[in-house]
């Protein structure tokens, strides 16, 4: 066996076993785990990740297919845990008798994410999915106030209703094809097609991973989740986990294809679900609670560029995915150091006011991180956007497009106003704020990152590309 | 492939200025100052040369750069100049280095200030130039962020309201555009955003012209203040300090009208053909109304929004007659009205700063106190109203002949709207530079040598466009008539 296939999870495996044994010691390790040992295991991580980038193979009896497109979501998840891993700087509401166990579970949960990007089987999706799913329940309610149980319990309720339906859908597919092997079903997919209780399978299925991807109709819990988890938590849920569920939609999709009148319900998904985000942000004054409203408007563009179920709609996916990473931090970076400076773990859109004069730098990285996500050039977000909406162009998808792009306008308006909070309110308390050494390097690559990947993205759509080939030839 | 790229060198003058002043410390503010006018100069000089070596005798595209950029998705980095888009690019040297210097004035956040402003520029230089569409789109969102910002951080009168107004209409245009050019990608003969392999490989279907031409007019039109999308311009003129102002309805405004030519009616002329009616009466809208509504006015600036919406009318009534002599007319306004509402702008908002008013009833009397700026002031006025000698003449009197030609009755409802511009244009210069001094603002100060320089630079190409219109005809009016299929 090829070590470098399974070189990251193996990392992480290891690590966990380090935070168990730690929590055994008398000791509390707390402090020197979040603020040294996490951040270096996940530039490990990130540097083991990319090393294994060319390696491609299958493990496990064919459940588990490592090729480019999971070793680059991979890549993509160890890069989300890393920026986490340095956000944690900036944490606020987490408990510190609890701290190792965060690290446990934030670990087990870049585990099962990384298992969910290469599983092919059934059961083996069904598994790495609970393990990163149960570990983001629990660091949802950790926080300890009244809200976060709340939270952590609507994230479990929505989340295990979900696995349900996906078992289900799992059910009826493996029933028919007479496997768990979603190679083998992938062959079979030309006959079954066209028998009722295959295409309903495939659709409970990918329910699940719309769960994850907090689109309508199963986004209920991402407003509160987001509001009510400490805000690192809130980044992770956000970037790692929305990746994840990019990967394995496009692997499912790919693999399964997707039942033609699943495409016009997607469509209305997807319409509904950037309606409803950009409408009901308008309103929040809960700056997360406002991401969380976003993400959900963010999740209707990526379902429009995966509904092509083209190659151009895939491989623009991944970008997206790519470049959601990078904005969202952006926007979580500020907000988790805004938070920390006002020192409460919600802050509103009134503890950013004036922040252009108490740190210039943290404004601009919110300005662009939010411009970004509002699609504007040059920025990765609207490249993105760009190449995603085009794929569903190229499939007649025109009024999606359409809608998607008025919708973009009026998300503008809420992002504005944040932005104007930043700029033009005047602050109630003028001290500069003082952002850390690893915050300010991470903010910095970020910027760095928004813009260049905007301006030059020609070499990730090429590997994006070669990704989705490599990943679709069996 | 020129052996110089002296497209990409007027690009990238702003955006390394742009790059410069953010790597300058904020407290060397004149510096900031002399490195913008460092990056606008040189612009400046390297738009003189390009119209100085622009072969006239050539229809096509001169200058030609281009550059592989996002391989499989027909995306090129690529410029070039005809007719249509060297004066424009002359016209934004022009205004952004006049602009730079009547800013000289700001003190509050100089080095965001001029960032945005080279920001803003960079990103009008390019829609101005780039032959991709993708490009056009992304230079184009690229001069109308900054534009928030400028207004919503040193704007006056109503700022927020007006900021947000504007991007988001201007955004709402783009949004037309972009499922536009999206759409013209995704049919199986185009696969590429360029526009002169779009221009010969494609053959648009007329229900498909139809219906595409009308989506991205209402996208452009929204930039060019095209009634009744033109509601956000006053309010931002006004709202937007003055060097934004002069940008804005300067230079931004002609985006719009330069992208209904450049892309709608390039790529798209039987569209265009079906509905030149709708869009003439559009435009006389725009001139009629906007007109009215300047009469109406008390706020200077306020005066030369509606100005400006019934000017832009002009312009898109030379583009409705679909003729070499309306296109020829059209392109000359857009080069006048820039250069004269910029004057305007500067004018007034230097009289603003020393008086802290533009009501034209609280001024008065200023041509005694403050003679220069009071001259100033009135040729701009003079050239609004279209007097002979002037660059606008020339201009309105070209759509106006193609319009009486193509749409009598409109054409002829056209020049009596010019009575009233007369009409308001005199007024205000009446009240305000006419009459008794205002003892309040008694200790206003006229012009100094620097604030003096760059009026006077815009006045200039005023008279000499005004005396010498062929110079400029003969840059477009070969490449007006491919645009024909001539």
């Amino acid at each position: 066996m090829n070590l470098f296939l399974f070189l990251p999870e193996t990392v992480l495996l290891a690590a966990i076993v380090i935070l168990l044994c730690l929590t055994l010691a008398k000791k509390d390790y707390g402090t020197p785990v979040l603020g040294f040992f996490l951040p270096a295991l996940g530039a490990i991580l990130v540097l083991a990740s990319f090393s294994s980038l060319p390696h491609s193979g299958n493990l496990f009896s064919n459940a588990y297919r490592v090729d480019p497109l999971a070793q680059g979501f991979k890549c993509l998840i160890a890069l989300s845990f890393f920026f986490t891993a340095i956000l944690n700087q900036n944490r606020l509401s987490i408990p510190f008798d609890r701290e190792i166990e965060y690290g446990i579970f934030l670990l087990s949960a870049t585990l099962g994410m990384m298992m969910m990007t290469g599983a092919v089987d059934l059961l083996a999706l069904y598994v790495s999915m609970e393990l990163s799913s149960y570990s983001l329940y629990l660091l949802a309610s950790l926080r300890q106030d009244r809200r976060s149980p709340e939270a952590g319990v609507k994230y479990l309720i929505f989340g295990a209703a979900a696995s349900g339906v996906f078992l289900w859908g799992a059910s009826l597919v493996t029933g028919l094809s007479g496997t768990t092997s979603l190679l083998e079903i992938s062959g079979k997919v030309p006959v079954l097609i066209w028998q009722p209780a295959f295409s309903l399978g495939l659709v409970f299925a990918s329910f699940a991973f719309l769960f994850k991807l907090s689109g309508f109709p199963l986004h209920f819990w991402a407003p509160d989740v987001y509001e009510s988890a400490p805000t690192p938590v809130t980044n992770f849920i956000a970037t790692a986990s929305k990746a994840t569920a990019v990967a394995i939609l496009i692997r499912f999709f790919m693999l399964t294809g997707i039942p033609g009148v699943f495409i016009a319900a997607l469509g209305a998904l997807a319409f509904v679900s950037m309606t409803l985000g950009n409408t009901v942000a308008l309103v929040q004054q809960d700056v997360k609670r406002l991401l969380a409203y976003s993400s959900i408007a963010q999740a209707g563009y990526i379902l429009t560029g995966l509904l092509a179920g083209s190659f151009a709609g895939y491989s623009s996916s991944f970008f997206y995915a790519f470049a959601y990473v990078l904005m969202n931090t952006g926007a979580f970076l500020v907000t988790s150091v805004v938070a920390k400076t006002a020192n409460h773990d919600n802050p509103r859109l009134s503890d950013f006011d004036g922040l252009a004069e108490r740190s210039p730098f943290l404004a601009l990285l919110l300005l662009l991180s939010l411009l970004s996500l509002a699609g504007i050039p040059p920025l990765v977000g609207f490249t993105g956007k760009w190449i995603l909406f085009s794929a569903a162009m190229d499939k007649g998808h025109w009024f999606l497009v359409l809608w998607g792009v008025l919708n973009s306008v009026v998300s503008l308006f809420y992002y504005l106003t944040l932005v104007k909070h930043a700029y033009l309110e005047k602050p109630v308390v003028s001290a500069p704020i003082a952002v850390s050494g690893g915050t300010r390097w991470l903010g910095l690559f970020l910027i760095i990152g928004l813009i260049a990947l905007g301006l030059f993205p020609n070499a990730f759509i090429t590997f994006a590309q070669q990704a989705i080939l490599k990943g679709a030839a069996l | 492939m020129s052996p110089f790229p002296i497209l990409s060198a007027i690009l990238l003058c702003p955006v390394a200025g742009l790059i410069l002043v953010l790597l300058t410390p904020r407290k060397f503010e004149t510096a900031i100052k002399f490195l913008s006018l460092l990056a606008a100069s040189g612009t400046l000089v390297l738009s003189i040369i390009l119209c100085k070596i622009f072969n006239t005798a050539d229809p096509g595209f001169q200058f030609v750069e281009h550059l592989e950029w996002i391989k499989s998705y027909g995306i090129h980095y690529s410029n070039a100049v005809d007719g249509l888009n060297v004066s424009l690019i002359l016209l934004t040297a022009i205004v952004i280095f006049c602009g730079i210097l009547v800013s000289w004035r700001v003190t509050y956040r100089v080095k965001d200030f001029f960032a945005n402003m080279l920001f803003l520029v960079s990103g009008v230089f390019g829609v101005f130039m780039t032959t991709n569409l993708f490009f056009f789109f992304l230079f184009y969102e690229i001069a109308v962020i900054p534009m928030y910002l400028l207004i919503v951080i040193w704007g006056s009168t109503n700022k927020q309201y007006a900021a947000m107004k504007l991007t988001l209409y201007l955004l709402l245009g783009s949004a037309l555009m972009f499922a536009g050019f999206l759409y013209m990608y995704s049919l199986p003969e185009a696969r590429t955003f360029d526009l002169l392999t779009l221009k010969q490989n494609v053959h648009f279907s007329p229900p498909i012209q139809n219906i595409l031409f009308l989506g991205l007019f209402l996208g452009f039109g929204v930039l060019a203040a095209c009634f009744p999308f033109h509601v956000w311009s006053p309010d931002g003129h006004v709202a937007a300090p003055t060097a934004a102002s002069m940008l804005h309805a300067g230079v931004l405004m002609k985006l719009g009208a330069y992208g209904i030519l450049r892309v709608a009616v390039t790529l798209l002329p039987e569209g265009a053909r079906h509905w030149a009616g709708l869009i003439a009466v559009l435009s006389l809208c725009n001139i009629v109304y906007g007109a009215l509504v300047a009469t109406q006015q008390k706020d200077l600036k306020y005066i030369i929004g509606y100005s400006s919406v019934s000017h832009m009318g002009i312009v898109l009534l030379g583009i409705a007659t679909m003729t070499t002599v309306g296109f020829n007319g059209a392109l000359f306004q857009m080069f006048a009205h820039g250069i004269m509402t910029a004057l305007f702008f500067a004018c007034v908002g230097f009289i603003y700063d020393g008086c802290h008013t533009r009501m034209a009833d609280e001024l008065g009397g200023l041509s005694k106190q403050a003679p220069m700026i009071s001259t100033f002031f009135i040729l701009a006025g003079l050239c609004g109203l279209g007097l002979p000698g002037m660059g606008s003449f020339v201009a309105e009197l070209l759509v106006t002949i193609a319009a009486v030609g193509t749409y009598p009755m409109i054409g002829i409802t056209s020049i009596t709207a010019l009575l009233i511009t007369a009409f308001y244009v005199l007024t205000a210069v009446q009240k305000a530079f006419y009459g008794p001094v205002n003892p309040h603002h008694a200790d206003f100060k006229d012009l100094d040598w620097l604030q003096f320089v760059p009026r006077a630079v815009l006045v200039g190409c005023l008279i000499f466009f005004g005396i010498f219109p062929s110079v400029f005809l003969n840059w477009v009016s070969l490449s007006t008539k491919i645009l024909l299929g001539g």
